[in-house]
């Protein structure tokens, strides 16, 4: 069957009154295990590595880590272009928002862009084969962020998400830059369209500077910002009927020289800042805070003599191969979680990761809509809605103090009473009758936590929960599920 | 049993000990190391003091525009459009005119509503506080504030969590301490486990009641480690259980006072006042009220930032008059990572500056008083490219409230590096 044909018929399924109807095919389209499929048995090291690279690792990818081990996956996933992800993209079909343009998005009712941008970036995560481009669009998209909340975000921030988080999170971080810079959404979340010449606006000025590149303690000053922000002036967004798009109008620019950051910068238009991007993505500093970041997102918190090293390895690729992200990424990763010495620290799961690896790890069948998107705004962090630029804390401290929405999570999601989401748990277990508490404890513990609860905690567990299998035994599986999303191991990651 | 046998293996490399429970204890317990353990060691013994309530304005607020320098003609020549006008000037409308304090500043006419406790001495203003720190980043400057120091080396800890893990008031409830919201704030994090929670009204755990409970059974065995973690479970399962006493939906303040705005700060502050009536062990409450970075359009006596100051002021003052008989042992305290510019920008807004202020309220609280000492807005008194200068550190003020308001002399632990000099701002 030929691509078109495929996703005529994918369409026509999706379509279709009962998705579930079409089980077998439909498992296939959206790249679900099969039930009862035995889940291979990996290390604890390359459980957790996978943990990192992917929103929970599926039996497939277990399998290929066992064949191949971890380090040709990683390979294999910095080249995402090469990987078949049909799966994902017919889930994706029914959300227009995600392929329209500004101008035709602005008619739109605001909720309706907003949910259906987050439902598309849940099931990427979810559904994705390409699941390390999905973890560094999430890292890219934190670290420009930009919320729906501000102004005219929420019908600009899709043409951002595309076209520049998602065509460049692992290309090159010069033209990742550059691209978030001319960003109209961008742009307006931080006020430089009101930045002229008569009345300069630092506000993204500074943030570029401070978060987006160098770094507060870089060493820049208050008047290199405002020495920024005047090549930035004129920098602005159409707004003629709903344009939406970046101008630059000259107008509006400030005509005179600049010395930012100790650069000679003669008045040249559009062209002065941009030399200045151009110099901050190639700074060293910039190098450094990026590739610490991608240390702390994927491997370690602990700051300590390693996790430094690492990032300064790491660094020095990205300058090497003149900002190639998946040549920094690949030091940060082979070192960092494939070596026979890894530094893998252990990190606390955001709410997205709850969330995600539940799902995935569950196999669930759903259209990543309001009542996760709900849960996830309980639990702290509702996509494209942080409202400062430094985008939410990669910092397990920050995530531990909340874990009420976390548990009532865990329960509605367990016993199927998310509108829009389906565990088919018997089909998970495999076909186990009677439902015996210890096996179906077993193989759950080892899908969602790829270890074993200690015994002491899986004996209490199963008396506190035992009590509810006698009054209805069918009931057990979602109770213990409920228990093990819920509990502390699944917590961390 | 599927594991694979190299995975106990593993475990028992690790952990250098042979014993099968041992190494399972490690998986279930995975705090790292060099993350925070529940305090063990004894701490101080103390009465119980004030309740606490810290109110963060997140974005760095425009203090001179909050408590305005209306004596200052360098106000008014530095912000032509967003300046208030003087009390007594007859050009400007009367309800746009700054209501006078103590002749030389005045409250934005938005914070009226703080005015009777401004006359029953009950508010006090600290005007050009601010901390040391002058990179005017808004995530340096909060993080120092709320850890409580003046540089990034030192306890990663927050001030507020320093001052409970020095003080042991014999107080066990669950609800010592709350931030209310999404995630605690970093000022309260730390070694005594702190729950975050939205609204107490919604804080049950879901599904039918049967089920809830046997989960709780289930949860109580799962955090039952010694990490935080499990601390912060065991104590979410304490609330759990004192919320269920509580009846937040039936709470209504008294008739005739005023109504507390129908925000999340209204809410928040209403819930603290229910707490504190309940008398569940509430020692310290943190609210975060968002929006104040106004680079753009900041609007004067009308608009954006009148909009902040209507909601700030009128949960401060409903609380006020909700615990008129308890204020003697509450203490609000009111801050903000920095202030801003003293010239307005060209966009109608003001940029990022260094001095700002405090805002106290209480039954023993200095009110009535603008304390700190005023440097000027002249040419030479200011800071930097034109901000107000800091003639009062923050950790100043709150040392003295953790001294006389909380019973804590712990101020060497919990502002470490600091040496208090000032007083008078609380009794």
């Amino acid at each position: 069957m030929d691509r078109r044909q495929f996703l005529r018929l994918a369409g026509s399924v999706a379509a279709g009154a009962g998705v579930a109807a079409c089980s077998p095919l439909y498992r296939q389209l959206s790249g679900l295990p099969g039930p009862s499929q035995a889940w291979p048995s990996i290390s604890l090291a390359d459980f957790r590595g996978l943990s990192r690279l992917t929103y929970g690792p599926l039996p497939a990818e277990r399998t290929q880590i066992l064949k191949n081990g971890l380090a040709a996956w990683i390979e294999e996933q910095l080249s995402p272009a090469g990987i078949q992800d049909e799966g994902v993209e017919w889930r994706l079909r029914p959300l227009d928002a995600l392929w329209l343009g500004a101008d035709s998005l602005s008619s739109w009712e605001a909720e309706d862009v907003i949910l259906q941008l987050q439902q598309g970036a849940l099931l990427r995560q979810v559904y994705s084969r390409r699941q390390l481009l999905e973890r560094m669009v999430e890292f890219w998209t934190d670290h420009f962020n930009i919320t729906v909340r501000k102004g005219d975000g929420w019908f600009l921030k899709p043409a951002d998400d595309r076209e520049v988080i998602r065509a460049h999170a692992l290309g090159d971080f010069g033209e990742l830059l550059w691209s978030s810079a001319h960003s109209p959404a961008m742009l307006v979340y931080l006020d430089n369209q009101a930045n002229l010449k008569e009345a300069p606006n630092e506000n993204y000025a500074r943030e570029l500077l401070e978060l987006h590149t160098l770094g507060v303690e870089a060493g820049y000053t208050q008047q290199d910002v405002m020495e920024l922000a005047r090549c930035l002036t004129g920098w602005t967004v159409k707004r003629h009927f709903w344009g939406g798009q970046f101008r630059f109008d000259a107008d509006l620019h400030d005509p005179g020289s600049k010395r930012p950051l100790g650069l000679q910068i003669q008045p040249e238009g559009q062209r002065e800042a941009e030399r200045v991007l151009q110099r901050l993505a190639e700074h060293p500093a910039t190098a450094l805070r990026l590739a610490r970041k991608l240390v702390r997102r994927f491997v370690t918190e602990q700051d300590d003599g390693s996790a430094a090293a690492l990032a300064k390895r790491a660094a020095l690729a990205l300058q090497k191969t003149n900002g190639s992200i998946a040549g920094m990424l690949r030091v940060v990763l082979l070192d960092g979680l494939a070596g026979t010495q890894t530094i893998w620290g252990p990190k606390m799961k955001r709410p997205v990761d709850v969330v995600a690896s539940a799902l995935r790890l569950l196999s669930a069948d759903t259209d990543g809509g309001e009542a996760l998107q709900q849960a996830l705004q309980a639990m702290g962090q509702p996509p494209f809605q942080w409202p400062t630029p430094d985008g939410p804390p990669d910092d397990s401290p920050f995530w531990s103090t909340n874990l009420l929405p976390r548990w009532n999570f865990a329960i509605a999601l367990a016993r199927n009473e998310m509108k829009g989401t389906r565990l088919d748990l018997p089909a998970l277990l495999g076909p186990l009758a009677p439902p015996d508490p210890q096996a179906a404890l077993d193989t759950l513990e080892e899908l969602l936590l790829g270890v074993p609860l200690g015994p002491a905690e899986r004996d209490s567990l199963l008396a506190a929960l035992g009590e509810g299998a006698g009054q209805d035994p069918a009931g057990l599986p979602s109770l213990v599920t409920a228990g093990l999303l819920a509990s502390p191991a699944f917590q961390w990651r | 049993m599927r594991f694979a046998a190299e995975r106990r293996d593993f475990f028992q490399v690790l952990c250098q000990c042979p014993q099968h429970k041992q190494a399972a204890h490690y998986a279930r317990s995975s705090w790292p190391a060099w993350m925070p353990r529940l305090a063990f060691e004894p701490a101080r013994r103390g009465v119980r003091g004030d309740v606490l309530v810290v109110v963060f304005l997140r974005g760095a607020a425009d203090a001179l525009n909050i408590v305005v320098p209306h004596g200052e003609p360098t106000y008014y020549t530095n912000r032509p459009t967003l300046a208030i006008p003087r009390p007594d000037d007859r050009k400007a409308s009367e309800n746009s005119r700054a209501v006078d304090l103590e002749g030389f500043f005045g409250l934005h006419p938005a914070m009226a509503p703080l005015l009777p406790a401004w006359q029953e001495g009950h508010l006090a203003v600290v005007h050009a506080c601010g901390a040391p720190d002058d990179s005017r980043s808004h995530f340096k400057a909060m993080e120092l504030m709320e850890r409580g120091l003046a540089d990034l080396g030192g306890p990663a800890s927050g001030w507020i969590n320093r001052h409970l893990a020095s003080l042991d008031t014999g107080n066990s409830s669950p609800l010592r301490a709350i931030g209310f919201g999404e995630a605690a704030p970093r000022s309260l994090r730390g070694v005594i486990p702190v729950s975050a929670l939205r609204s107490i009204a919604e804080f049950h755990l879901g599904g039918e009641p049967e089920i809830a409970g046997m989960l709780k059974g289930g949860l109580a065995a799962l955090y039952s480690g010694d990490d935080l973690l499990a601390g912060i479970g065991r104590e979410t399962l304490r609330i759990l259980e004192t919320v269920e006493q509580l009846d937040p939906q039936g709470y209504r303040p008294e008739s005739g006072l005023p109504a507390y705005p129908a925000s999340d700060f209204g809410a928040a502050l209403r819930q603290v006042a229910m707490l504190v009536r309940a008398d569940v062990g509430l020692e310290v409450a943190a609210i975060d009220l968002g929006g104040w970075d106004t680079h753009f359009a900041q609007g004067a006596s009308d608009g954006l930032m009148a909009g902040l100051l209507a909601d700030l002021a009128g949960g401060l003052s409903a609380l006020h008059a909700d615990l008129a008989g308890s204020l003697n042992r509450l203490t609000v305290v009111v801050m903000t990572e920095f202030g801003r510019r003293v010239q307005e920008n060209a966009s109608l807004g003001t940029d990022h500056g260094h001095g700002s202020l405090m805002l106290l309220l209480g039954g023993s609280v200095e009110g009535g008083r603008v304390h700190g000492s005023w440097p000027g807005l002249s040419q030479g008194q200011l800071f930097g490219p034109g901000d107000l200068a800091v003639t009062t550190d923050y950790r100043e003020v709150l040392a003295e409230v953790c001294r006389k308001r909380l019973n804590n002399p712990a101020v060497d632990q919990i502002f470490p590096g600091f040496a208090p000099g000032r007083a008078g701002f609380v009794r």
